[in-house]
């Protein structure tokens, strides 16, 4: 009796201990924008408090054991067996409209696959090779391909993509390192959110997480999933989940106005708080474009109203929560015309040319300030499409003069069936004005079993990638183009290895007949050529 | 003479002052990757940006053309174009020179023709409006066989050690351009002898081109600050990386090539160019030049990255051996293989990487055309080259091979 008390206790001690260690967070901030769409950011955070990362020398030996309450083990377990302070996953579909939407709520919307980790060397597996490990341990994870991002797909551009939390100290020789891949072509679907929502501790039955609802996710315009990893020192390890969707209420509403609700946007509403979350928050900004008084927002249970944005807090004792927003006076939606663009900058990326040996890539980045504009430009070319860099040329809107804008420019080229070229240069842009680079580029020709099974559909190159000098986080992802590569016939390999032999065999064999040959000057037998005649 | 020559570089700086040479300057047959003018300027710009032009794929010419024109091509498209028609015009003048030492005399009625026949070939005047580095190989190539004509052996060597730097299978023609600093250059086609010297005086020759190659191998290293260079240019030859189409038989070859196959067709590839070396030196040894000359007819066909103007080079050498010309078994065949093979070339390329509305086999098969014309032209001339010695056939004889 004493003893199963004392049992209880100490499993009461140890659960509360473990809970105040683990702490969960979620939000989700909704975003009506000027063309009527509606940008939801869901997030959620879990800290491991005092956790630290594993140092890579401990690799080779037994790791502590792992007891997580909140926090999922499937993810702790990939983080200590490759040593990894910090990665970011992004998976995304479509292309963020930066100068309607502006800046989205977490920076990583690349078109397709991106996963980027810094890493600590001094393991006995090299950098690399965790690299590879992880990707397939992620992959596996959350049903993605993420496992051919090879060495084709990886650079490690550090001025771009700095750390966003820190990083632990390493004995002196060792220091961390970045790899940074994209995958244009992976598309997100319902089989990664899946295994994704599992990694909640609420998982689509109560909280935010309840809207999660997959239809109507990979329905929106726009929609991507994040996963991020950092060590903030002195607080721990910390895990943000993120879920990115553009919904477009218009689209789905008969009268095409822009009214919306949880439920006409989610299909769900929220049931009730998640019980384990400290805190659970939905915030409603102000619409753009609409002034006070012109829209309505209910319930009007709100916390608090923060210049015009709108917080609502979920409690254990919230009952059923559906926020709408309606414009009581507006019969239609009408798309204003004349939009000022809402980013700081506004990039737009082409392949031009219609020939399959050459093209031109250009590059047009307006500077949306009245101020001057530095910018980091990161261009990872895969090594299919080869970059003549000497006739990379600047041309301003309005100034004569502007190839000193180009500065600080760093390149690793190319090689062939090995690794992508890497551009980085910083691009300073004068107040308002817009700025042309062009480069000249030669497609490669590749053999034939490198083609995708879909060859003809092109390849995918990634975007490119504009990161402020002096803001890091609000980086720019160009979309993602298409490049067309000329294709050998897929039928034809043993045609082409016969008649190719054939006509060296014929060209050897004739010269090493004449050469081993003696000549001899015989008599013509007369009597035959005219008995034939 | 020197007139007419005058005029007809004359008529070619016209030429390649207009503005076709700017559409060519991308053409795959008229340059490779590893003479393609584009790449030479890449190769320069990431040189003066601090960047190892030899750490990519896209830089392949070799250091000693990397310090040469770093330092004397200047921007602009008019310096590097003069420059290359200067090339040429170098080229017909050794080629003249070559004749000249040949047949033994000063002057003959035959010097123009024979320069003219190299600078009015398309094969030849093409690739030096694209700027294609094959040009100055050309022109190096009959520096080489001029010298060696006139039996000055250093300049020579030095001229073949450079030309290796720059295009390694050329280095296949060393034997007999050994034999022939060690015998004349004058036509024994029609008397076939054993070679009269004693094979070990190759020796102080070979270790001369040895020495020129070894000095040569450190400057390299030296310009490109490491042995990374090897991979890239000599190493592409082997390796094969980048399979842009060329009128060669390699590369749709290892486009189809499966890749547990490739290694060995890749040694296969580069062995085949070799065993030509030994049998052409022991049958033609009367003749070395006649066996430097067939040489190049095989690498024109079988180089792994050919352009026009490695055919067109033997084409243009055929001018130097008018004895052969009556023993000749099928010209016109061979000539109009050519002029099919000329024609289908940039119309089957432009209709499939240009247009798309052709695919990679149209062009496949007119490179096989090609390999077929210059194939055809090598064996014709290796037959009347034997034949030559057996003189004219008379009444109720024929001359065959047993």
């Amino acid at each position: 009796m004493n003893w199963a008390f004392f049992c209880s206790l100490f499993i009461t001690a140890l659960a509360t201990n473990l809970s105040n260690s683990e702490q969960y967070q979620e939000e989700l901030t909704l975003r009506p924008l000027l063309d009527g769409k509606v940008a939801a950011h869901f997030s959620f955070s879990t800290l491991l408090r005092g956790a630290v990362p594993r140092a890579p020398s401990s690799l080779g030996t037994d790791d502590t054991s792992q007891h997580y309450s909140v926090f999922p083990l499937a993810l702790g377990q990939i983080l200590r067996e490759h040593a990894i302070p910090e990665f970011h996953l992004t998976i995304n579909s479509g292309k963020w409209d930066y100068d309607r939407w502006g800046h989205p709520g977490e920076p990583g919307v690349g078109s397709g696959a991106e996963l980027w980790a810094w890493m600590g060397d001094g393991a006995y597996a090299s950098v690399d090779e965790r690299w590879k490990a992880l990707q397939n341990s992620l992959s596996g994870l959350f049903c993605a391909s993420l496992g051919s991002m090879d060495t084709l797909h990886t650079t490690s551009p550090t001025r771009a993509f700095p750390p966003t939390g820190d990083l632990p100290r390493l004995p002196a020789p060792h220091a961390h390192s970045l790899r940074h891949a994209t995958l244009p072509a992976e598309r997100v679907c319902t089989e990664n959110l899946t295994p994704f929502l599992k990694l909640l501790p609420c998982p689509a039955r109560a909280g935010i997480a309840a809207l999660l609802e997959p239809h109507k996710i990979f329905d929106a315009d726009w929609h991507g999933l994040g996963v991020h990893v950092r060590w903030r020192a002195g607080a721990g390890v910390e895990l943000t989940l993120t879920v990115q969707v553009v919904l477009d209420p218009v689209r789905i509403s008969a009268e095409r106005r822009r009214d919306w609700s949880l439920r006409s946007l989610f299909d769900r509403s929220i049931p009730r708080a998640c019980s384990i979350a400290t805190s659970s928050v939905i915030r409603v900004m102000p619409p753009s474009g609409s002034k006070v008084g012109e829209y309505a927002l209910t319930p009007e249970t709100w916390a608090s109203v923060n210049a015009g944005s709108v917080l609502y807090d979920l409690t254990n004792d919230t009952p059923e929560l559906d926020i709408a927003m309606r414009w009581p006076d507006e019969q239609r939606f009408s798309y204003s015309l004349e939009m000022s663009p809402l980013s700081d900058l506004s990039v737009r990326r082409t392949l031009k040319g219609s020939s399959q040996t050459h093209g031109e890539l250009s590059i047009v980045i307006r500077n949306n300030q009245p101020v001057t504009f530095r910018t980091h430009y990161l261009e990872t070319m895969p090594w299919h499409v080869e970059l003549f860099l000497h006739t990379l040329s600047l041309s301003c809107a309005h100034s004569e003069k502007c190839d000193s804008l180009f500065t600080n420019m760093t390149y690793t080229p190319s090689r062939p069936h090995d690794r992508p070229a890497l551009l980085q240069a910083i691009i300073e842009l004068p107040p308002d004005e817009t700025v042309h680079l062009s480069l000249r580029v030669r497609k490669a020709f590749l053999r034939y079993q490198e083609h995708p099974p879909d060859a003809q559909r092109g390849w995918d190159l990634p975007p490119a990638v504009f990161v402020p000098v002096d803001r890091p986080h609000r980086r720019i992802y160009t979309s993602a183009s298409l490049v067309d590569l000329a294709t050998p016939d897929f039928s034809m390999p043993y045609n082409v290895i016969i008649m190719s032999s054939t006509l060296i065999a014929l060209i050897f064999g004739s010269l090493f007949n004449m050469l081993i040959r003696r000549f001899v000057v015989s008599k013509l037998d007369d009597e035959v050529p005219t008995s034939t005649e | 003479m020197a007139f007419e020559f005058a005029f007809a570089v004359a008529a070619r700086v016209v030429l390649a002052l207009s503005p076709l040479g700017s559409y060519l300057q991308d053409d795959d047959q008229l340059s490779s990757p590893l003479t393609s003018y584009s790449r030479l300027q890449e190769g320069i710009y990431l040189f003066r940006h601090g960047v190892d032009p030899y750490s990519g794929g896209s830089f392949r010419h070799s250091p000693l053309a990397l310090s040469v024109f770093s330092t004397i091509v200047p921007k602009s498209r008019i310096h590097p174009t003069l420059l290359w028609t200067f090339f040429d015009a170098v080229g017909a003048w050794a080629l003249v020179n070559i004749w000249r030492s040949r047949s033994n005399i000063q002057k003959s009625e035959r010097d123009m023709r024979i320069a003219a026949i190299y600078l009015i070939n398309p094969y030849i005047f093409l690739p030096c409006l694209a700027l294609s580095t094959s040009t100055l190989e050309n022109t190096l190539q009959l520096l080489v066989l001029m010298f060696s004509a006139r039996g000055q052996s250093s300049p020579s060597l030095l001229a073949l050690a450079i030309l290796s730097h720059q295009s390694l299978p050329a280095i296949v023609q060393l034997p007999p351009i050994l034999l022939l600093l060690l015998s004349d250059p004058q036509s024994h086609l029609a008397s076939p002898r054993s070679f009269s010297q004693s094979l070990f005086k190759c020796l102080p020759l070979f270790v001369e081109f040895a020495a020129f190659f070894v000095a040569l191998l450190f400057a390299s290293t030296l310009v490109a600050g490491g042995l990374g260079w090897v991979r890239n240019t000599w190493g592409a030859g082997f390796l094969l990386p980048d399979l842009t189409p060329n009128p060669g038989l390699w590369w749709y070859f290892f486009t189809e090539m499966f890749d547990h196959f490739r290694p060995f067709f890749l040694m296969v590839f580069s062995l085949h160019m070799a065993t030509y070396v030994a049998p052409l030196c022991i049958k033609f040894q009367h003749d070395p030049l006649y066996a430097t000359f067939l040489l190049l007819g095989v690498l024109g066909i079988f180089k792994p990255y050919p352009t026009l103007s490695d055919p067109g080079l033997f084409l243009s050498l055929l001018s130097l051996f008018p004895e052969i010309y009556p023993y000749l078994r099928y010209p016109v065949v061979t000539a109009l293989l050519h002029l099919h093979a000329f024609l289908l070339l940039p119309l089957f390329h432009h209709l499939w990487v240009g247009t798309g509305t052709g695919n990679a086999n149209f062009f496949y098969a007119s490179t096989l055309v090609f390999g077929l014309a210059n194939g055809g032209a090598l064996l014709d001339c290796v037959w009347a080259g034997l034949r030559v010695a057996i003189g004219e056939e008379k009444d109720g004889w024929v001359v065959t091979q047993e």
